[in-house]
């Protein structure tokens, strides 16, 4: 069957900065195990399907697969799932809000500007600390060795998934990180974590921020731009006293170590709620061929 | 930016799912290489293509070919689904069931036969030779292969423009349930400049397909390559020269993937001239314009 297909550029000013996905517009009828396969075919980070709601309130439906699972929630494919459901019209903000029906229930993108100019912005999950490392904590010695900490101590955070946190000296030393993978890996294995985020704060620039999120299990990967663990961070400095700027807004530069350039815009809300957002590309319209996969019970 | 036809293709595959991705960019003229670059990075696939128009009139089209990483002189894969590409879009036909691919490595045939979704294509894989390993080498390759039965040729590094180890295993089933020692095969490739670790094993009489392979490329950042047409070739190579082809005869299937979650089909063939040909069916998966 033919489906309506577009892959898209995340958290990206121009095609190629940012964080690809692949969605999937009219999945109804598609079943799990054929997500999955496509989801592992398209080799991206994560691959969308977008499905009628069952919620009165929501706008559209969507479900999340990486190439090995499906994902409860995940930033950069909200926000890209977000502007291919408005560019293809199939839902239209409400008072500048699409409602978004997901694994972890309903949440809400926020919609601000037209074309071009295009933000989206989705209120991550709300993320708690787990635990509060020591600074220079001997068990992010390995993954940090050399570089000198910054203002902050370590963390260990959920926001649906799990990271270390670490802020790093200066930005030269975030950009200068040679991961230690093996280290990065048995971190996240130990703390059943993603990885480990380093991020730290930036003095001239156009953004406030530079981050890097290594992924350690599964697969040992650096992401060109994370909405959810950039989401998690944002709760940390909220919690921490530590935002950038008073208004609660803020932009994080990352992805260039692995050839990408992603800016993101993060905002802490009156309601100490975080909405992670920016600009989307579309990158390829067009459609999918896939066979439906008539040996399995349809997805609900 | 403008629009151009892009198709990302499944290759190797008798339906969308069991083969080899490829992205391929129809008309990339005006792209240059740090775009063309750039983009191969983006769409996260082993392989992006570049269809451009030929230089040499003798050529039905120009290839470039792209990893994540870096600019590649040929791929099996990645010739065999471009050059699905063209035909489905109509930018060259085949004269006498051949195409001839202009790429960094010359100027490469194809054949084509049959149409529609019967069609197969197939590509000649550059002359594979066996080179001599470094001194040294036999330890590194026990360990890399972690205790499988070995079959009866002798395991040969073979140079086909990427060099792979070529280790036949005693049978299919041997190559099936091999549990890879990745470090070891790193160890292994990264010791004697290979790309890879072809293994393969003769499949029982009966069989839909002939040889059961399986190629590990740690070093190179993919643990298992899931259908790999270089790799097929080197060893329809390594098994005419010692002419040990005996009742695959010159023209068979090879079956590669399946421990990947794919199920790749390779039809592999040795010419009347020694030279070994890959090829098979390519699914079209995504149609549609890019923006880049």
């Amino acid at each position: 069957m033919t489906r309506s297909f577009v892959q898209l550029d995340v958290f990206a000013a121009k095609p190629g900065d940012g964080n690809p996905l692949a969605v999937v517009l009219d999945a109804a009828g598609l079943h799990d195990t054929t997500m999955q396969a496509i989801a592992r075919w398209t080799r991206l980070p994560e691959t969308t399907f977008v499905l009628p709601p069952t919620s009165a309130e929501a706008s559209y439906r969507l479900r999340i697969f990486s190439p090995r699972r499906e994902v409860p929630f995940a930033g950069h494919p909200s926000i890209g799932s977000a502007h291919a459901v408005l560019e293809a019209g199939l839902a239209t903000p409400r008072d500048g809000l699409l409602v978004q029906e997901c694994a972890v229930g309903l949440l809400p993108v926020e919609v601000r500007g037209e074309g071009h100019q295009r933000r989206l912005a989705v209120r991550a999950p709300r993320a708690r600390v787990l635990e509060i490392g020591q600074p220079d904590d001997p068990r992010l010695g390995a993954a940090l060795a050399g570089f000198t900490a910054g203002a902050l101590p370590p963390v260990l955070m959920d926001g649906g998934r799990r990271w270390w946190l670490a802020e790093l000296h200066d930005e030269a030393a975030v950009r200068g990180l040679v991961p230690r993978w093996d280290a990065v890996s048995a971190l996240a294995r130990d703390h059943e974590a993603m990885g480990l985020c380093v991020f730290a704060r930036c003095q001239g620039r156009d953004y406030d921020l530079v981050v890097r999120a290594l992924v350690g299990h599964p697969g040992q990967v650096e992401d060109a731009a994370s909405g959810a663990a950039n989401a998690t961070l944002a709760a940390w400095l909220h919690q921490s006293n530590a935002l950038p700027h008073p208004d609660g807004r803020y932009v994080v530069s990352q992805g260039r170590e692995v050839g990408h350039d992603a800016r993101l815009e993060l905002r802490v809300d009156a309601g100490g709620d975080v909405w992670s957002g920016g600009q989307v590309q579309t990158v390829v319209r067009g459609t999918l061929d896939w066979p439906d996969d008539s040996t399995d019970s349809p997805s609900l | 930016m403008r629009c151009r036809d892009f198709l990302q293709l499944d290759v190797f595959a008798y339906r969308p799912g069991t083969g080899n991705p490829l992205a391929v960019v129809l008309d990339a003229r005006d792209l240059d290489t740090a775009a063309m670059q750039a983009f191969a990075n983006w769409t996260h696939l082993s392989e992006t293509t570049f269809v451009l128009p030929p230089r040499d009139p003798s050529a039905s089209y120009r290839v470039r070919i792209f990893t994540p990483r870096q600019e590649l002189p040929f791929a099996g894969h990645p010739s065999v689904g471009t050059a699905h590409a063209v035909l489905e879009s109509g930018l060259a036909q085949a004269r006498d069931g051949r195409l001839v691919q202009e790429c960094a490595a010359g100027l490469l045939p194809l054949q084509v036969t049959g149409d529609g979704p019967t069609r197969r294509i197939a590509v000649r894989a550059p002359r594979g030779r066996a080179v001599a390993p470094p001194a040294g080498h036999l330890a590194a390759l026990d360990a890399a292969l972690a205790g499988r039965t070995r079959g009866a040729l002798v395991p040969a590094l073979i140079d086909n423009g990427p060099q792979w180890w070529v280790v036949e295993l005693a049978d299919e089933a041997q190559v099936r349930t091999m549990a890879p020692d990745l470090a070891a095969i790193a160890a292994l490739t990264g010791a004697t400049g290979a790309v890879g670790l072809a293994v393969f094993g003769r499949a029982l009489p009966g069989s839909a397909h002939a040889l059961a392979v399986r190629a590990f490329c740690p070093a190179d950042g993919i643990p298992e390559d899931p259908v790999t047409g270089s790799a097929n070739a080197a060893i329809a190579a390594w098994l005419h020269h010692n002419d040990a082809l005996g009742p695959l005869g010159r023209d068979f299937m090879a079956s590669q993937g399946r421990e990947v979650g794919r199920d790749g089909r390779v039809h592999v063939r040795v010419d009347a001239e020694g030279e070994a040909w890959v090829g098979g069916s390519t699914q079209t998966v995504i149609r549609g314009a890019l923006d880049w």
